[in-house]
């Protein structure tokens, strides 16, 4: 007998594997639907000379263009099953070192921000819902409201000016100086400086989603009768904060953070966009400036494949917690 | 057992039809003051600081900023109700074919859902943005096929919970038709919860249309506050950001925050589910 959890497991994994399988059919389909030849959209842009038949067919090859579709969807599939994601013109490199050499700044942005953004929202929301209506609330919730309403490039940009360009404290872009140092500690202070802005906007972000999340479950909780058990005994201060509302909220929380994913990956590419950090953000948008489209095809793919992954783990860890109860 | 006869369910849906009409005469209103207004040309006065002639200054190819702040509101503002509206309606067809349809018909809409929750819609976007470079309608088709899920989640729950009430019932058994039911029961009912979720997708629609327009991935000829922003980016470094960044920055974020604050309204009058309902994005 197969326990459930598993059995849920695996419904989440075929439902993502659905959903890859229909993204990279799309991500195939997409230029070949479209009107024009790709070759020559390419070429329109960057070369205005006219190719022979011959130069014509040799380019078609090496953009897996030659052929009828279902050959063509072979040559793709096979390519990716050997993780050949193409090549790249505009940056004279195959595309998936651009990714080996870009993902890393990308989780390192997600990775600093997540715990800032998943405490700050958890110690505001449960202080908040302790007491609705209360001094903190009114104020605390005011003021995640106005940032909530605030864009994520807006934020980002924002804290651009006033500390990078206004009072320049921090570097204003980049993921390190121009030349890195060759001290190692140097390095990782050079990197950490450069990183403060776009994690601080990213967090800054995310907060709000997290404050009303906490907000609104400690509420309910408030009212439960372990809180006010505990809070009879004389529990209070942070042993009530983090044993009693913080632990409860924690299944809450993952639950959401598959949710949140998404979003979360579309503010860093906002705020790569802005801080011009190295990350997978940053390099879609200049391939779609670019009209680099194979670079564009790669990234969305292998993105999409990241964050159906993350998502998928978070979900059946979120789901065997909230069996618990 | 007509419990939610109440003054405050009506109250609720009085202030939502007071609200739509008002925002549509708004932006009609808008739409015919942006066609009186000096058009929004390029002249030889570039990034001329604010003064009584250019009372926002200019930017850098010489467009007035106050004329395109104003000719961008009615844009903007209209791109987001629309987006809104049509993710609403698909949300709304797809719950009532999953509540009436029977059980087979429920889960496949269910599952399909569950499919487009996982999707990572905005690579998505970028995909098919940077390929079709969408105008007024493309961003609309675009933006609801991608945002009407997160509507069925909320719509469905509180569709299935009304259709089973016992005065719903009681009705029916009295002789009412579907007609009917749908008119004087379910759709009082399920209003506020309806607005809810339409002032949601407004702000939803607003933030991805912003930042579809700070990507300069729409149509060039498309004005709105985000691709104002965009043209900002530039002048970061010189004195310029005050009167380029800050006018249309400032105006998408107040009215977002009112979109948030009528929504705040809302949620604690209508009650939606009796739990918050929160998502920023």
């Amino acid at each position: 007998m197969v326990p459930p959890i598993i059995l849920n497991m695996l419904s989440g994994l075929g439902v993502r594997l659905l959903v890859f399988a229909l993204l990279v059919l799309l991500v195939f389909f997409l230029p070949r639907m479209l009107p024009g030849d790709p070759v020559e959209v390419f070429l329109s842009s960057d070369l205005s000379r006219n190719l022979t038949g011959a130069e014509s067919a040799e380019l078609r090859a090496q953009f897996g263009l030659s052929g009828n579709w279902p050959q063509q969807l072979a040559v793709y599939l096979w390519d990716l099953v050997r993780g050949d994601l193409g090549y790249s013109v505009p940056h004279a490199a195959p595309v998936s070192d651009l990714l080996k050499a870009s993902i890393p700044w990308t989780l390192l942005l997600i990775a600093c921000a997540a715990p800032i953004f998943l405490l700050a929202g958890a110690a505001g929301g449960i202080e908040a819902g302790k007491a609705p209506g209360a001094f903190f609330d009114r104020i605390a919730t005011g003021v995640v409201t106005v940032i909530a309403s605030i864009p994520p490039f807006t934020s980002a940009v924002l804290l651009l000016l006033a500390f990078g360009i206004l009072w320049p404290v921090l570097p204003s872009g980049g993921s390190e100086p121009l030349f890195p140092s060759s001290n190692p500690i140097q390095r990782d202070f050079d990197i950490a400086r450069h990183a403060v802005l776009p994690v601080l906007a990213l967090s800054l972000h995310e907060i709000s989603r997290f404050y009303f999340l906490a907000r609104g479950e400690a509420i309910t909780l408030s009212q439960r009768p372990f809180i006010l058990n505990a809070c009879g005994r004389g529990i209070k201060g942070w042993r009530l904060r983090t044993a009693y509302y913080g632990r409860s909220l924690f299944p809450v929380f993952l639950a959401r953070m598959s949710d949140a994913l998404t979003g979360l990956f579309g503010a860093v590419l906002f705020v790569e966009i802005v801080f011009s950090y190295p990350g997978t953000g940053h390099l879609i948008y200049n391939a779609i400036l670019d009209r680099d489209y194979v670079l564009l095809q790669g990234a969305v793919i292998v993105m999409a494949g990241l964050v159906l992954l993350l998502n998928w783990v978070i979900d059946a860890v979120a789901t065997s917690l909230a069996r618990r109860g | 057992m007509l419990g939610y006869w109440s003054p405050i369910t009506q109250s609720a849906g009085f202030i939502s039809r007071g609200a739509i009409a008002a925002s549509a005469v708004l932006v009609m209103a808008g739409f015919a003051l942006s066609e009186s207004l000096p058009s929004y040309k390029t002249s030889p006065d570039v990034l001329q600081a604010p003064s009584m002639e250019h009372w926002l200054g200019t930017n850098g190819i010489g467009q007035d900023v106050f004329v395109g702040l104003v000719r961008a509101a009615p844009i903007t503002v209209f791109l987001a109700l629309i987006t809104a509206t049509a993710a609403l309606v698909l949300a709304l067809a797809a719950s009532s074919l999953a509540a009436f349809g029977g059980p087979r018909i429920r889960s496949a809409v269910l599952r399909l859902v569950d499919v487009l929750q996982v999707i990572p819609s905005i690579l998505l976007l970028l995909l098919l943005a940077a390929w079709i470079q969408p105008g007024f309608l493309g961003l609309v088709v675009l933006l609801s096929l991608t945002g009407w899920h997160e509507d069925v989640r909320v719509a469905l729950p509180i569709l299935l919970r009304e259709l089973t009430r016992e005065n719903v019932h009681f009705a029916r058994r009295m002789g009412a038709s579907r007609r009917y039911c749908l008119r004087h029961h379910i759709l009082p009912a399920i209003w506020p919860a309806i607005v809810g979720l339409f002032l949601q997708n407004v702000r939803q629609a607003a933030l991805k249309t912003a930042g579809f327009g700070f990507l300069g991935l729409t149509d060039p000829r498309l004005l709105t506050w985000g691709s104002m922003i965009q043209d900002s980016m530039d002048y970061l470094y010189t004195e310029a950001w005050l009167w380029l960044l800050l006018p249309p920055a400032g105006a998408l974020s107040l009215f977002l925050v009112g979109i948030l604050i009528i929504g705040e309204g809302y949620m604690s009058n209508g009650n939606l589910n009796g739990k918050e309902h929160h998502d920023p994005r």
